[in-house]
């Protein structure tokens, strides 16, 4: 992967499900918490709504989707937004990894869902750190 | 009567990630389709506008829908106009914070008590709006509201929080060369069928009648329309048996 100067993080906008609040918690962990000067929050509604700035911050940077469901939202929008997906997760996948963190909740997360982000959390700061050319691993809160 | 989605109303929050009152759409939009209003309403991601199908994008014009944004950018609002139909009812929570004398809601995360505030607000005005739409007449064909009040749609007792993926059943038709796309048209046919009903002149006719509860087709165009659909129901109804 090529050096990049900052990564945009993509979650999808999951509303009615577990996996959507899991993929937004994780997003929050790594653009507050673990890398908050060299990650950026994207948010979808802008792309939806065509937003120059937020369009423009997709096509500077390279992005990491970070899907609740096999819709894929997230990696399709940055798709057709012609962004560069640096890497495209789903909280599935990550849970299939972790299947003793089972979520529950969308208003409010379970404890396992919270432990989800967080090891999803951390693949992603591994894909930062990996990116930036940054040594070591990811910063955990 | 062909069993399509029954009456609610839809809930579309921008979710808007990089704002606390982002937060709040998505916890009163919550508070809405789980706790105040259950039965009677279902949602689906913004982004599926874009990132789905047709039966996605028929959304807004199956239900009446109600937009709530957490800035004055009003992505849901003007996304779902965009890529779907103009919503029914709007709601802004900077809006609302203004007109109640709220501090700023704060926490992307874990809201304060301002944004746990407003998050009671917008869910109880939503909740009457649902109400309020509810009792009124909503043309699927135009995607608007009657301008009479009569209400004959029959409501179903079943929770649907999340609509994604599951979308608007369509299907797509060649009218005149043209590539055309018939909201609820597959569940039409498939109660036609189970009716053993077959293609006939009068068939044609009863499903007519129910193709344009749900789509928007004038007059001068029915004729170029029928053809179209006998055709492709003289196909569904070879595939799936007599």
């Amino acid at each position: 992967m090529s050096k990049a100067e900052k990564i945009n993080i993509v979650p999808c906008s999951g509303i009615g499900k577990a996996f959507g609040s899991v993929s937004r918690l994780a997003a929050y962990y790594i653009t507050e918490d673990d890398h908050p000067s060299d990650s950026k929050l994207v948010p979808l509604a802008l792309l939806v709504l065509g937003d120059k700035d937020t369009n423009e911050t997709v096509l500077a940077n390279p992005s990491i989707t970070i899907d609740g469901c096999k819709l894929q939202c997230a990696r399709k929008m940055i798709g057709e937004c012609g962004g560069h997906i640096a890497k495209d997760l789903v909280v599935l996948d990550v849970y299939r990894e972790h299947p003793d963190m089972k979520p529950s909740g969308v208003a409010e997360l379970n404890e396992a869902g919270e432990k989800l982000a967080r090891a999803l959390a951390d693949k992603v700061d591994s894909i930062i750190d990996q990116s930036l050319g940054k040594n070591g691993g990811s910063k955990n809160a | 009567m062909p069993e399509l989605p029954p009456k609610k109303v839809g809930i579309v929050t921008c979710s808007g990630e990089e704002l606390p009152e982002g937060t709040v759409t998505r916890l009163a939009a919550l508070r809405v389709l789980e706790q105040l209003r259950p039965k009677e309403t279902v949602t689906i991601c913004l982004p599926l506008f874009l990132a789905g199908g047709e039966g996605d994008r028929a959304f807004a014009k199956f239900y009446p829908t109600i937009a709530i944004d957490g800035c004055e950018k009003r992505c849901a609002y003007y996304g779902t106009a965009k890529h779907s139909n103009e919503p029914a009812a709007s709601l802004i929570i900077t809006d609302l914070v203004k007109k109640h004398g709220l501090a700023k809601p704060e926490g992307l995360r874990k809201l304060n008590e301002s944004g746990r505030q407003v998050v009671e607000i917008a869910a109880n005005e939503m909740a009457a709006q649902v109400d309020s739409l509810l009792g009124k007449s909503w043309n699927r064909s135009k995607g608007q509201l009657d301008q009479s009040n009569d209400n004959d749609q029959v409501e179903e007792a079943t929770a649907i929080t999340c609509s994604c993926g599951s979308g608007i059943p369509i299907q797509k038709v060649v009218i005149k060369g043209q590539e055309i796309t018939f909201i609820g048209l597959p569940l039409i046919f498939a109660t036609f069928q189970e009716q053993k009903k077959e293609p006939s002149d009068k068939t044609l006719d009863e499903i007519m009648e129910m193709v344009k509860i749900y789509n928007r087709i004038e007059p001068i165009d029915e004729p170029d329309v029928r053809p179209g659909i006998q055709k492709e129901y003289e196909e569904y109804f070879r595939k799936n048996g007599k």
